[in-house]
């Protein structure tokens, strides 16, 4: 056995030129393909962890039948029960009850439909990052229930400015239409088009007060301590909670259509897996093909001393799993270098921010190597280099000595 | 001494793929060779000899007439129980010497022995022993192009002697050698021959190796004439 790997290891030395550029190949690929994921992954947990921590958290928990068809006569009544439940959830870091509805907002010059959030301030700080996004004016604080914040655009559209009056308007839970004046105290800027045209913010209780609400709360909203924890913590909480009467939905039912972007996303990195693959598999195939039809002479005398036809069969698949692993080791240390030093300092499309902005990612992307994809890379490479090896080992098993000997 | 090699009415025709065109490289050849004999088979280019032997070593099946090494009918055997035939009973000395490119002096010498499966030891004890009596035992760690035509011919000699094999078939081995190295050469495997006891059959022009042989057989456009 030594001795046949030995044949094939120096089968692989003996023509370093072809070798090394089969072996680059195989890396150049797998490099390409690990860093690529790694872009993938870091841009799209970006895109996650921005989209989440902006407005919807990791997991809602709302009346059963809020998430098809929202409206105030799905109100969460007696929330601090619900609470309860909440706090002996393990993985939640956080979480801040809410008012949602659609309502009117009218200034002096204009009017436009938003979705008005009543929220806590104080716990809307430890969930979400809106406060941060608030780029002309304050965000509001405990006791604000006069004021309001708004998207930038919206403001645009309404002609108003930090210190201006608007009116919301809507139809209140009893049915009579409630309308009340607030300040405009600060201009979200989120780089979605969802947030910065469509929302406006108010305290849970200017909301309770607006919508007729008394304690009544449309939505809690929670972060778990990671987004590997969403799934766990959901379970838990699925427990704990009458079922019949809330439904708890993770970011990705609240939001299908980012989750959709995801998996499309996958696809297309399965897509360029599959073509550089295809490019691998040639280069290891010709190299192949071309050793064994220039060492067909060679073949012949193995064959002539004795050597069985599987033994040549195997001498010529390790020789081409040695191509593979050579370039799968190469591959990997530039692939996983490049993704580690490209996720340190990040990549700046500052460029092209404005399209990011509106996928919730940042201008800088840090690559984040994806392990499990990394090694089903490298292994899905070494099977294709056995595999495309065969057809040419069995082609060397099945020469006749004699013609062998005399090619 | 008993029978090692016999064929009987063995003929090998070679037929052109896109052509009707056929060359009857050996017709009815029949002969009987015993354990022991240093065998020279004789004749002009053309005349056979190598497909003879390269049938007797199972490298080839013959296109009518059967072949029998050791009791083994040779041209009833599939591929792989063939390989298993040259491995147990054939060594092969070359007229291009054919050692493998990739292995050492020392691992070519064992390569067979390897496959029948000695040990490591064993293997290194015998290659060894063997090279030093071929007088190439400062070479054992030279790949075949950094040696002399003479110095792998040995190798392949020691090749095929470390297998043990019943029969050696040496197709024409001192053609490439000069007349000196060329002369060594057959007095070493004369040695082998008297002292092993090992079946010896050439192919050959040279009328050295015709003198040293026990039995002299003539081929001429693939018949035995002599």
């Amino acid at each position: 056995m030594l001795t046949f790997i030995r044949i094939a290891w120096r089968n692989v030395v003996r023509n370093p030129g072809r070798s090394l550029i089969t072996t680059g190949a195989v890396a150049f690929g797998l490099a390409a393909l690990i860093f690529l994921k790694s872009f993938v992954t870091g841009a799209d947990q970006q895109m996650i962890t921005n989209y989440t921590d902006l407005l919807i958290g990791h997991i809602q928990v709302h009346r059963r039948g809020f998430q098809n068809n929202m409206g105030l006569d799905k109100s969460i009544s007696n929330p601090s029960k619900l609470a309860r439940a909440l706090l002996s959830v393990p993985y939640i870091r956080a979480w801040a009850p809410r008012v949602k509805d659609f309502a009117l907002i009218s200034s002096t010059e204009s009017s436009a439909g938003v979705l008005l959030m009543g929220i806590e301030p104080a716990d809307e700080r430890y969930l979400s990052s809106l406060h941060e996004r608030v780029r002309v004016g304050a965000y509001l604080n405990k006791g604000d229930d006069d004021k309001v914040v708004i998207g930038r655009q919206l403001a645009e559209n309404l002609r108003v400015g930090v210190g201006d009056k608007v009116v919301l308007m809507s139809q209140a839970a009893d049915g009579s239409l409630s309308s009340a004046a607030f300040t405009v105290a600060g201009l979200l800027d989120a780089g979605g088009e969802e947030i910065d045209k469509g929302l406006a913010l108010i305290t849970l209780k200017a909301a309770q007060d607006l919508f007729v609400l008394d304690d009544k709360i449309s939505e809690i909203a929670i972060e778990t301590t990671s987004l590997d924890d969403v799934q766990e913590a959901v379970e838990i909480l699925k427990n704990k909670i009458d079922l019949a009467q809330f439904e708890v939905l993770t970011w990705k039912e609240i939001s299908p259509m980012t989750y959709q972007w995801l998996k499309f996303d996958q696809v297309f990195t399965g897509l360029i897996l599959v073509i550089v693959l295809l490019i691998v598999s040639t280069g290891i195939l010709n190299t192949i093909l071309m050793s064994v039809l220039e060492r067909k002479h060679e073949f012949g005398i193995m064959s002539a001393l004795g050597t069985k036809p599987d033994q040549i069969i195997f001498v010529v698949t390790v020789e081409s799993f040695f191509l593979g692993a050579l370039g799968c080791l190469l591959g990997g240390l530039v692939g996983v270098g490049l993704s580690y030093f490209f996720g340190a300092c990040g990549i700046d499309l500052s460029s092209i921010s404005e399209a990011l902005n509106s996928f919730y990612i940042g201008s800088v992307i840090r690559p984040k190597i994806d392990a499990a994809s990394t090694a089903l890379y490298i292994c899905v490479i070494l099977m294709v280099s056995i595999l495309v090896s065969m057809a040419p080992a069995r082609r060397a098993g099945r020469l006749k000595p004699v013609d062998a000997l005399a090619g | 001494m008993g029978l090692v090699v016999e064929t009987t009415n063995v003929s090998r025709i070679y037929r052109q793929k896109l052509s009707a065109v056929e060359t009857r490289a050996l017709e009815a050849v029949n002969l009987k060779i015993n354990e022991g004999d240093f065998v020279a088979i004789a004749g002009p280019s053309g005349s056979g000899k190598t497909t003879l032997l390269n049938l007797i070593g199972g490298l080839d099946y013959p296109t009518t007439g059967d072949i029998m090494v050791d009791g083994v009918y040779v041209n009833k055997l599939g591929p792989d129980q063939l390989a298993e035939f040259r491995l147990r009973k054939i060594g092969f000395v070359f007229q291009a010497y054919n050692l493998i490119p990739t292995l050492t002096a020392l691992e070519n010498t064992e390569y067979v022995a390897f496959l029948q499966g000695a040990s490591r030891k064993h293997r290194d004890h015998d290659a060894m022993s063997i090279l030093r009596d071929l007088g190439l035992e400062t070479l054992l760690m030279r790949k075949p192009a950094q040696l002399s035509g003479g110095q792998q011919q040995r190798v392949a000699v020691a090749r095929a002697i470390l297998a043990h094999p019943k029969v050696i078939l040496a197709d024409e081995p001192t053609a490439n050698l000069d007349s000196h190295t060329g002369e060594e050469l057959i007095d070493l495997m004369f040695r082998m021959n008297r002292n092993l006891g090992m079946t010896f059959i050439f192919s050959t022009h040279d009328k050295m190796v015709m003198d040293k042989a026990s039995t002299l057989i003539k081929l001429h456009d693939g018949r035995i004439c002599e």
